[in-house]
């Protein structure tokens, strides 16, 4: 019993340590984007390797989701009658939830854990140091460029995943179930409203946060050598992960009450 | 070197969780000496030389620079005093996604309006300098361990400091690059340079500096200069040059 309640609390306080840490960063970060010297080139660098870099793996991952879900909704609705609304409803579990988590989570794991393990790699080779013995500040040259990246290429990857995500599930619809293709397509488009695509657009400026001042904190707290980076790297993934996930309920569950009221 | 203090540090006491580092170490930088920091592995001589600069807080104690307590400083005035203090780091610290020409390029970018001409211009004469001529486009992963550590003291020395800090800028090279990196320490004291060389290395410590401090069990049990040590058993310098205990 008693080793139990000693992980659970040490679960405790590093969750409690992650927070402060996480709400430091986040204040540091905010406070020092605002005041010079501003590096766009260092922001553009970064919009390359964590948006532009990342558009395949969301494409292909879009597209697979968009058609799977039409499959599944698809066939399993048949028997109720209810196949023609398959692409409806994957058109609109695709902007509102499918697009925005799916997108986040490929680039938690694949940005989140490239970002945690360079900044890891540079605080082991005392890089981070060197930044700031040289009279710069770490925040302004790491965190603010990649988390200003993140900002602006998530939605976009969002959007991209939307569209493509709908287009491979409508020809699914119009290959595999038989339905017509622009019947279907009018009928998705009128289907979903710009609120739908907003509150899911809306979503991945909180993961953007999530992904990259978790990465970034995880980074810069290496202190074991090569193996805390990889122990860094692992903990980034895992904690953006379930910051996503976690925030997407609550998130969603708030823009409802916003949309009723 | 003259008897103008440039830098004080008093009662400096820092511990890592339950384990402490320094209990009191107090010594004096003089304007255009080199100072020689010894003592054993883990002796906590780097922590010192990282506060220096501010990237080690001491738990207490004070360190004056310009008349500013350098301890108490926040991050952003830090800065200031970064352009003034220079660090060189044990293992050159490299960036290592830059070239070593935007390496040296870095802190003049960073802190100097000079034309992109000007920046290369200064460049190209810093490498010839140190014998480096020719690698402005390496990238530092393709340099030897000699070489990334000259690399990293013309990045540190290229804004003119008024204090270049040196961690073990020796450790690790063979005997070509130990002379190397003692003549461009010894070429910077000629040019009025004040230093403080944390070391092993007790052949290029007493080719270099003026005078030593002997850090022992967190505290400085010998300060002063080379003719002071004593060839004597007794004698906490001689008994850590000879490989013996220095137990005060």
């Amino acid at each position: 019993m008693q080793p139990f309640v000693a992980s659970i609390s040490h679960i405790f306080i590093e969750m409690f340590f992650f927070i402060g840490s996480f709400s430091r960063l986040l204040q540091k970060s905010f406070k020092e984007s605002m005041t010079r010297p501003f590096y766009f080139g260092l922001f553009v660098e970064q919009m390359y390797s964590i948006g532009i870099k990342s558009a395949p793996l969301v494409a292909v991952c879009a597209m697979s989701t968009g058609m799977v879900i039409t499959i599944q909704f698809g066939f399993g609705l048949e028997k109720y009658g209810g196949k023609p609304y398959a692409p409806n409803m994957m058109a609109l579990s695709m902007v509102r939830e499918l697009g925005p988590v799916f997108t986040s989570l490929m680039m938690a794991g694949r940005v989140g854990a490239g970002i945690a393990s360079e900044i890891g790699s540079m605080k082991v080779t005392q890089q981070i140091d060197a930044i700031r013995a040289l009279g710069t500040s770490p925040i302004k040259k790491i965190v603010i460029p990649r988390l200003l990246a993140l900002l602006v290429s998530l939605p976009l990857l969002t959007v991209l995943a939307n569209t493509l995500g709908i287009l491979s599930g409508l020809a699914v619809a119009a290959l595999e179930l038989g339905l017509d293709p622009i019947y279907t397509f009018q009928k998705t488009l009128i289907m979903i409203t710009v609120k739908d695509y907003t509150v899911g657009i809306a979503k991945t400026f909180f993961f953007a946060i999530f992904i990259g001042l978790t990465a970034c904190h995880y980074g810069m707290s290496v202190s074991e050598g090569t193996r805390g980076v990889g122990i860094a790297t692992t903990k980034s993934v895992v904690a953006s992960s379930i910051l996503i996930v976690i925030s997407d309920f609550v998130l969603t569950k708030l823009f409802w009450i916003v949309e009723k009221w | 070197m003259t008897n103008k203090e440039l830098i004080r540090v008093q009662n400096y006491k820092k511990s890592f969780g339950d384990k402490t580092v320094h209990r009191g170490v107090s010594f004096s930088l003089y304007k255009g000496e080199c100072l020689g920091l010894i003592g054993g592995s883990g002796s906590g001589k780097s922590v010192i030389l990282r506060s220096l600069i501010g990237l080690e807080k001491p738990d207490e104690g004070e360190i004056i620079f310009q008349s500013q307590n350098i301890a108490a400083l926040p991050e952003n005035d830090l800065l200031e005093v970064r352009k003034k203090i220079a660090y060189v780091f044990q293992g050159g610290a490299l960036f290592d996604s830059l070239s070593v020409y935007e390496n040296l390029a870095y802190p003049l970018r960073e802190h100097t309006k000079l034309a992109e001409n000007e920046i290369a211009q200064k460049i190209t004469s810093l490498l010839a300098e140190f014998g480096l001529q020719g690698n402005e486009h390496v990238m530092p992963a393709e340099l030897s361990g000699g070489m990334q550590k000259r690399v990293g003291l013309a990045r540190a020395i290229i804004m003119n400091p008024d204090v270049v800090l040196y961690d073990e800028p020796t450790a690790g090279l063979d005997p070509y690059n130990t002379i190397r990196i003692q003549e461009m320490i010894l070429e910077l004291k000629k040019k009025g340079v004040t230093s403080i060389l944390v070391t092993h290395d007790m052949p290029t410590a007493t080719a270099v500096c003026d005078r030593m401090a002997l850090l022992v069990k967190g505290k400085i049990v010998f300060e002063g200069n080379l003719t002071e040590i004593k060839n004597d058993e007794d004698d906490p310098v001689f008994r850590f040059v000879n490989g013996k205990e220095v137990s005060k």
